[in-house]
Formats: structure tokens, C-alpha cells, sequence
């Protein structure tokens, strides 16, 4: 069965490196990284921050736009060109068509990221060169470790698109669908939260409908906030490991639970 | 045929170029104008805009770092003295972007250097500055900032010292800081205190911009200090206060009475401290050519 979803994850793989949009992503990511050198002499004191902050933003940026524009056409290609029906004729399983295609995504993001992140490490060493006293609370290992979290950040949004590839029937609407997940989700801790403070001094109180819609939304949608480690990595701050470990548990929970649910959705799936 | 109609489509393009450029200029010039007259920029709350910011927080806080330096520059460059309204603005920014990222180092030095020394609201500053000592738990120069307000502009001796020494106790302060708040004490609102201060914040500063504010306003405090040091010679031999600073000069203690970098004259205060009638503002060009 392994080796079956790995081939199926290669094959998906380089489909996906051989995408044109691919370049387009690869030159706006080296564009910011390009920029962040020039802007951040316009600061005053915390440069090693702002060049952080700009390092770190190309990289979940650039991967936002893999996984909306690279990830969803890989993903609907199949089915919307009918190959599917080709593909499934082959010896594997829905089940397994599900896993390795995800795979695939994964290894399309991990080698994508890999090439941005050396230019981002050369971006960081040359801008730390320029201006070697503005760099004081700036670590290697916690720049690393935030990294780490936007790609499992990017891995629970593929699961989302898989999940939605699934069930819907055009690339478009499992577009729409991903992009809403992803903006509720990095958006929902901020609102849960406010509203919670608010209630605490008693400004606004939120009904009792809308309180109960949020926690059902913050079950079903995973807290992206939570894998946002930009700040930490920004300013060096010491990190917490238990509360990295329970976040990238949380995450991976949520990626199996959510590809299983589309493994047994898409078995029960017809295709005209 | 082909060939005839993109020469005319070439011809259109060279035609509609100077149009455009035109247009392109006239639409820059009429932004540098009504940026000009705008009195604040919009603000979007913390509450909004830690939600607006999917994420990018660090990036958003960054961004509205320049607005601000960026808005206060063109009113420096424009010679436009800040309005009431617009150190609003300053000080709700500087809320919004320490809300956003509240380990963020440059805001804080902007609101030491702007919203003290030009604004006089140093209650505010120094509610924001320790938002920052609540964050940069490590910092010693913020609980430094707002020790040297308390000493310097609210003459509150007790906090300053308390505030100072809070700052000592920090890793990487410098030695001279526990008895620097017996100094400042002795000192009290006297120049020599906002002598010391300037210096230690400028070695501090890479911005041009702030830097040439805070090297006049050092420029016209020593001088100010200057008098001070040869005022209190003049009582020690003395036994008495000079009527007039002119006396300086004429009996010795001073050169000449140096020249106010703002273009003011200098005045004596009942408490011994030396003041300018220009305040240490800059004046507004007011011949128009």
C-alpha cells in the first residue's frame, strides 16, 4: 500500500514542479526578499525584526499561493479533465489515490520551500552583514523552528483542499472553500478571544447563538493562529516546547482525521 | 494590411505616451497636495486590525511603522508644525502598531523622541512606554525612557529614581545607571539632566531624520547648561543672582552668552533653570518666495 501512495505522490510531484505558475511564485517570493534588503535600512533600531517579519511573510505567503493556485489545479485536474477514470482503472484504491495525492502536494510544498528557504537564509545572513549591531535578539533556531510551523501550516491547508477536492465537483468552488477556511481560520482566535475580554469587562456582550456558532466553528475549522510563530521568531523569543508539541500534534490529529473523512467520502463518490 | 495597421497601433501608443505622462505627473502632484493637507490619516483599530491582518501582524506592524515616519517626515520637510490632531493620530498609531506586535523597539524610541519633546504629552508616553516594559522584559532602556521623564518633565523624583534603578537591575545597562538617578536627583529639571539623556539616545539612534531633532535640541541644552554651570559659579562667588544674563558676560563667567540654535533669547527661571523663548521649537518658514 506505501509504495503504491508513493508512487502515486511521485508522479503527483512532478506534475506540480513542472507548473509554470510555479516560477511566478518562486520570482514574487524573491521579490519581497529582495525588497526587505532595501527597506530595512528605513528602521530605526529593530532591523533584525523587520527583516524577519519580511522573510517569514515571503515564505507563507508564497505558500499560500502554492497551495490555492498549484495544489487546487493539481488536485482538480483529474477530475475536471475526466483522467480520473484512467487513474482509478489502475490497481490502487480511492483510499490510497486520496493519501498519495497528498503526499504529492506535500512533497510539491517541501521542495518549493526548501529552494525559498535558502534564498531566505542568504537574504537574513546578508541584510545581519549590513548591519551586524541591530541584530541582538535575532536566533537561527527559533527563525527555523517558525519556519517548521508555516509549512505545517501549509500541510494542514492541503488537507483542507483534498478534503474539498473531494466532495465538490469544480476547482473553483474548492477554492472559494479553502480560502474561506483559511481566513476564518487564522482570523478565528483573535475574534474568540475579543469577544471573551469584552465580555469579562462586560462592554459588548456577544449573544449566546453567536458564542455557541464560534466554539462549533473552532471545532471544525483548525486554529491556524495557533502554528503562527512569526513574532516569536521576529524578536527571538524563548519558545515554549510543550506548546509546540501540542500544536503540532493538534495539527496532525486534524490532517488524519480530515483525510480519512475524505478517503470515505470520495469511495462513495460517482464519477459521469 | 498587417503590417499597415500596427504601425497605426504603434503610432497610437506614441501618441498616447505624452498623454500619459502627463497625466501620470498632474495625478502625483495633486497626491503630494492633498497628502499635504490632510490633518490625520485613517487608523484602523487594534481590535480590527489584529484580525485584519490574517496572520501578518509583524508585517502590518512594520508597515504602519513607516506610515507614521513617513507622515511626520513630509511635516518636518514641509516645516508644518504638528496640530493637536495629528499627535492624536501619533500617539493612537503608536498604540495600534505596540498592539500588533508589542515586542516591536522602534515605536517606543519614536514616542520618546517625538511625543515628549515636541508634543509635551508625556503622560501618554509614558503609557505606552511601559506597554513596552510590560513586553521587552529584558530591556533596560524603556523603564530608563520613562524614569527620565518622571525626573525631567513631571518633576516626580520618587518615580524617576524607582524607575531608574528598575532599569539598573536589568542585564546589559550600563554601570553608571545606579548612580545616574542620584545625579539626575541632584540635577532635578536642570538641562545638564536632558544633556546626559540626549546623548545616551542618540547613541542609540540610526534614523538621519530623528537624530538631526535630537542633535539641535542637544546643541541648544548644552548651551543652556552652559549658562546654568556659569550662573551658579556667579552665585557661589557672589552670594547673589544675576539681574540680567548680560551680567555673565560682563563680569567674566561667561565668553559671550552663546546663541539659542531655535533662534530664541534666553531668560532665566525662578528655580535657577535657564529658558528660551523659542521653547526649543523649530519655527515655521514664514516667507513664501
Amino acid at each position: 500500500m506505501m509504495q503504491r501512495v508513493w508512487a502515486l505522490a511521485l508522479v503527483t510531484c512532478k506534475e506540480g514542479i513542472r507548473d509554470r505558475s510555479l516560477y511566478g511564485i518562486f520570482l514574487f517570493a524573491l521579490f519581497v526578499l529582495g525588497l526587505n534588503i532595501a527597506v530595512a535600512g528605513f528602521f530605526m533600531r529593530d532591523l533584525g525584526k523587520v527583516t524577519v517579519d519580511m522573510n517569514l511573510a515571503a515564505l507563507s505567503f508564497a505558500g499560500l499561493l502554492l497551495v490555492f493556485f498549484i495544489a487546487i489545479n493539481l488536485m482538480a485536474k483529474d477530475i475536471d479533465k475526466k483522467t480520473i477514470h484512467l487513474v482509478l482503472s489502475k490497481p490502487f484504491s480511492r483510499g490510497e489515490y486520496i493519501w498519495g495525492k497528498y503526499v504529492g502536494l506535500l512533497l510539491v510544498i517541501l521542495f518549493a520551500q526548501a529552494v525559498l528557504l535558502l534564498f531566505s537564509c542568504a537574504t537574513i545572513a546578508s541584510v545581519h552583514a549590513m548591519y551586524p549591531n541591530y541584530f541582538a535578539g535575532f536566533s537561527w533556531l527559533v527563525f527555523f523552528v517558525a519556519v517548521f510551523f508555516v509549512y505545517l501550516q501549509q500541510a494542514l491547508l492541503c488537507a483542507i483542499v483534498v478534503f474539498f477536492s473531494a466532495i465538490t465537483s469544480t476547482s473553483f468552488i474548492t477554492l472559494i472553500f479553502s480560502m474561506a477556511s483559511y481566513i476564518v481560520g487564522i482570523s478565528l482566535e483573535e475574534v474568540v478571544f475579543y469577544l471573551r475580554s469584552q465580555a469579562a469587562t462586560q462592554e459588548v456582550v456577544a449573544s449566546a447563538a453567536l458564542q455557541r456558532t464560534l466554539e462549533v466553528v473552532s471545532w471544525l475549522v483548525p486554529n491556524f493562529a495557533a502554528f503562527d510563530l512569526k513574532l516569536e521568531a521576529a524578536h527571538g523569543l524563548a519558545l515554549d516546547w510543550t506548546r509546540l508539541g501540542v500544536t503540532c500534534g493538534y495539527g496532525v490529529m486534524y490532517i488524519v482525521i480530515l483525510l480519512l473523512l475524505a478517503s470515505l467520502i470520495f469511495k462513495r463518490r460517482e464519477f459521469n | 494590411m498587417a503590417g499597415q495597421r500596427s504601425k497605426w497601433l504603434w503610432l497610437l501608443i506614441v501618441l498616447l505616451l505624452p498623454v500619459y505622462a502627463q497625466l501620470h505627473t498632474g495625478s502625483w502632484a495633486q497626491r503630494a497636495e492633498l497628502r499635504q493637507s490632510q490633518s490625520v490619516g485613517f487608523l484602523v483599530p487594534s481590535q480590527f486590525s489584529r484580525v485584519l491582518a490574517c496572520g501578518y501582524k509583524g508585517l502590518l506592524a512594520d508597515y504602519q511603522f513607516l506610515r507614521i515616519l513617513t507622515f511626520f517626515g513630509d511635516r518636518s520637510l514641509n516645516q508644518q508644525p504638528p496640530t493637536a490632531e495629528d499627535w492624536d493620530y501619533f500617539r493612537d498609531s503608536i498604540d495600534v502598531i505596540t498592539d500588533l506586535d508589542p515586542w516591536f523597539y522602534d515605536p517606543y524610541v519614536l514616542t520618546e523622541g517625538l511625543l515628549t519633546w515636541d508634543a509635551g504629552r508625556i503622560e501618554e508616553a509614558n503609557a505606552l512606554l511601559a506597554k513596552g516594559v510590560r513586553y521587552r522584559t529584558n530591556d533596560w532602556r524603556l523603564p530608563y525612557y520613562i524614569g527620565f521623564n518622571n525626573f525631567f518633565f513631571l518633576k516626580d523624583h520618587a518615580a524617576g529614581a524607582e524607575y531608574i534603578m528598575k532599569a539598573a537591575r536589568l542585564p546589559g545597562s550600563p554601570s553608571y545607571l545606579p548612580t545616574l538617578a542620584a545625579r539626575l536627583a541632584y540635577y532635578g529639571g536642570k538641562s545638564q539632566t536632558a544633556v546626559l539623556f540626549l546623548k545616551q539616545m542618540l547613541a542609540e539612534n540610526s534614523d538621519e531624520r530623528l537624530a538631526r531633532r535630537l542633535q539641535l535640541r542637544l546643541l541648544a541644552l548644552e548651551r543652556a547648561a552652559q549658562i546654568e554651570d556659569a550662573l551658579q559659579c556667579f552665585r557661589h562667588d557672589q552670594q547673589r543672582d544675576v539681574v540680567k544674563l548680560s551680567e555673565l558676560v560682563s563680569s567674566g563667567y561667561l565668553e559671550s552668552l552663546p546663541e539659542d540654535p531655535y533662534g530664541g533669547r534666553w531668560g532665566i527661571l525662578k528655580n535657577g533653570r535657564v529658558f528660551s523663548t523659542s521653547k526649543f521649537v523649530e519655527k515655521k518658514k514664514t516667507d513664501v518666495e
